[in-house]
């Protein structure tokens, strides 16, 4: 019940038909006249609503005088002027605008803006609407045509996100294109004075297009429901946190020797503990994670746990191995009768066969790269693994074999992959040194493994962190789906 | 007295914690053991009391003028007899950091059986609300902050995950030739103090911190020997 009536309250907001601007200049050149731009380049097909207190028209669209008076009512305003006018423009929309997001600052942020945002918020009821913001920087939609980034038209996808910052925010929606993470949504919430990340989060999980929830978070205010949400959800869909502002740091005037030993990270790790929640502790880590819950389907009836490891480069197998070990996920040698099936492929001496399958680049480039095909195929039919990870140093084929090696081994492995749909977690790692020419050819690779559901990786330990954080996520599930609260 | 008019006796006389016999009473309510105890305001109320119970002893002093009662000298343990009692009470009167405190009398305890030492903790977050830790009693804690928080309500199964998470959780186990300490009577205790309708989610807008430590677990239950409670 609850969980429709989110649904239906936010779709206006990720899909609005009608957008008011206020803030943008009739001579151009404003914050508010770029976001017009950019949501027409991006392919917003509904009514934008200029508002101005005298042009007639801006950007070459009708202007109104206030949020009132636009011919339809609107479903998303978005406000970018000086602060303290914003209260009354909302107070003169009178029940005709459904969401209104402030991007403005000098609110709630600041000790002299405290009065001014509970004044935006009392205008914001007044005037009808939800308020989002003040002091962020807008909604990344794609299915609604929206976007406060400046980025070409998307796709809708899978990965729905919440950011307290918005400037992070726009590092997460640019980084995250250039990684192929597609979006189901990214909104920015900043003081978060009305509308809470909790109730994002809600829509989030009842929206059947998001697959995976990430969210940035400095300040729960909300913490509670927040808590008690999540708990209900029990890890529905997989939620990412990036926590700003965890402090070891217990109460400063603890009257108990609890009170001193609770720090901020003691508590999102017991919301992590108890809801199932991921929390990761960079922008990179985020994003990875993101990417690795967007490609794969979390077997909750299997947690992963045993872990194979199939490229180029001993050093990098060796290290990895360790890592991952650390990261609780066993590299572990294969079984008798896989090591034998391996073994028939009579690969050349230096190849190491067990676990981690450690091949020379003479070995990969035997039959110009289709032995790859053969060896995943045994690892897959024999041995099993919970999540294979092949790694290729692309840096070590240059000089020594013809261009084509690289792309029959990435289509080798990729065409394996779908052979054995629903086994292994299949990720790829293309490491290289930086070099223009194999970044391109890494950026080739990487299209084509994400759009068949491959995420790809540029390093082992940024793998293993995202493969940690599946298992972290199905082990939840696994164990607290018969669990009755 | 009920949970609730022990906190209202206490804030009716302006106390910003329960003293710990209040504290006790409160957890009695919500089924956590503590020692058989009686309260004497002096030393010549001591033989009645002490016919009651079974030595060896201990006695605290209460006052809400002294938090830290072993530092003040306040607490006497292994009395045997009843004249022990009195001297250790009369010691107390007397002694230079007790003399100017306003003493609300003495508590005399059956002493715990010997067991590992646990501390229970709740805490109200300002933002997530109740939280509990548990922790291993000793330099565990105090040194080490090998301790465990959880936002309430718990499970039983958040209850043995945050057991399982300590870092000395194999002394539970009896590591080093001690006596294993009874898992299912911690997790008991952490219900009742974090659990569904226990004693923090009861009483949250009243408690804002509180340390139950140590609780006495022994390889067949538990047992609250001391507990402190801080009001909002």
């Amino acid at each position: 019940m609850n969980k429709n009536n989110k649904l239906q309250e936010f779709t206006p907001l990720f899909e609005p038909k009608t957008v008011a601007v206020i803030g943008a200049s009739a001579k151009g050149g404003a914050l508010p006249n770029h976001f017009i731009r950019r949501i027409r380049e991006f392919g917003y097909s509904g009514d934008i609503y200029p508002i101005h207190p005298s042009a007639a028209d801006i950007d070459g669209l009708p202007a109104y005088k206030t949020l009132a008076d636009t011919p339809l009512p609107v479903d998303y305003a978005y406000i970018a002027v000086a602060g303290a006018q914003i209260p009354d423009m909302l107070t003169a929309a009178k029940g005709h605008v459904r969401f209104a997001q402030v991007i403005s600052s000098g609110f709630g942020e600041v000790d002299e803006g405290k009065e001014l945002q509970d004044q935006l918020v009392a205008a914001a009821r007044a005037g009808g609407m939800r308020l989002i913001g003040p002091n962020c920087l807008g909604i990344f939609t794609p299915r609604g045509g929206v976007t406060f980034a400046e980025v070409g038209p998307q796709e809708t996808g899978g990965v729905g996100v919440v950011s307290q910052s918005g400037g992070l925010g726009t590092d997460i929606v640019r980084r995250g294109l250039g990684r192929g993470v597609k979006f189901s949504g990214l909104i920015t919430v900043g003081n978060c004075a009305d509308v809470t990340p909790t109730e994002l989060l809600e829509y989030y999980f009842a929206d059947a297009q998001t697959k995976v929830i990430g969210m940035y978070i400095e300040t729960a205010k909300d913490g509670r429901r927040m808590f008690e949400m999540l708990r209900a959800q029990k890890a529905a869909k997989p939620v990412v946190i990036l926590k700003g502002g965890r402090t070891q740091q217990g109460l400063l005037a603890a009257a108990s020797h609890t009170g001193s030993l609770a720090g901020d990270d003691r508590v999102w790790m017991a919301l992590s503990k108890q809801t199932g929640c991921v929390m990761v502790d960079t922008l990179d880590q985020f994003i990875d994670t993101l990417l690795l819950f967007q490609s794969l389907t979390p077997k909750t009836a299997q947690p992963t746990q045993r872990v194979t490891l199939f490229g180029n480069g001993g050093g990098a197998s060796v290290l990895a191995t360790d890592y991952f070990a650390k990261l609780d996920l066993d590299v572990t040698p294969f079984d008798a009768t896989t090591i034998a099936a391996l073994a028939e492929l009579k690969l050349p001496p230096g190849t190491s066969i067990t676990n981690p399958v450690d091949c020379p680049v003479g070995t990969l480039q035997q039959d110009d790269g289709r032995v790859a095909e053969k060896i995943l195929d045994i690892i897959y039919a024999s041995g099993k693994p919970d999540a294979l990870v092949m790694h290729l140093n692309m840096s070590a084929f240059v000089g020594r074999s013809k261009p084509e090696v690289l792309d029959n081994l990435v289509a080798a492995a990729l065409r394996v992959q779908e052979k054995y749909p629903g086994q292994a977690h299949f990720v790829l790692v293309l490491r290289s040194d930086g070099e223009p020419a194999l970044e391109q050819r890494k950026r080739e690779f990487r299209a084509r493994a994400v759009a068949l559901g491959v995420p790809v990786y540029d390093e082992m330990s940024n793998a293993g962190h995202a493969l940690a954080a599946l298992k972290l996520h199905e082990r939840f599930v696994w164990t607290r789906s018969t669990e009755s609260l | 007295m009920n949970p609730q008019e022990l906190i209202a006796r206490a804030r009716a006389q302006q106390r910003t914690a329960l003293d710990e016999r209040a504290g006790k009473s409160l957890l009695t309510e919500y089924g956590v053991a503590v020692p058989r105890s009686v309260t004497v305001k002096n030393a010549g109320e001591v033989d009645a009391a002490f016919a009651k119970l079974n030595p060896p002893l201990v006695v605290k002093i209460m006052s809400p003028d002294i938090l830290h009662k072993s530092d003040a000298g306040g607490v006497k343990i292994g009395l045997k007899s009843a004249a022990g009692v009195k001297d250790a009470i009369n010691a107390m009167a007397a002694s230079p950091k007790i003399k100017g405190a306003r003493i609300d009398g003495y508590l005399i305890e059956e002493m715990a059986p010997a067991g590992q030492e646990i501390v229970i903790g709740g805490l109200r977050d300002p933002q997530f609300g109740p939280l509990v830790m548990v922790g291993l009693g000793g330099i565990f804690v105090e040194v080490l902050a090998d301790v465990s928080f959880r936002i309430c309500p718990i499970t039983r199964l958040d209850a043995e995950e945050m057991l399982a998470e300590l870092k000395g959780a194999a002394i539970l186990a009896g590591a080093r030739g001690r006596k294993p300490a009874s898992r299912a009577a911690i997790v008991d205790a952490l219900l009742k103090i974090g659990g569904d309708n226990g004693l923090l989610m009861q009483h949250a807008e009243d408690i804002s911190e509180a340390d139950i430590n140590p609780l006495m677990v022994s390889e067949s239950g538990a047992v609250a020997v001391d507990a402190r409670f801080i009001l909002r």
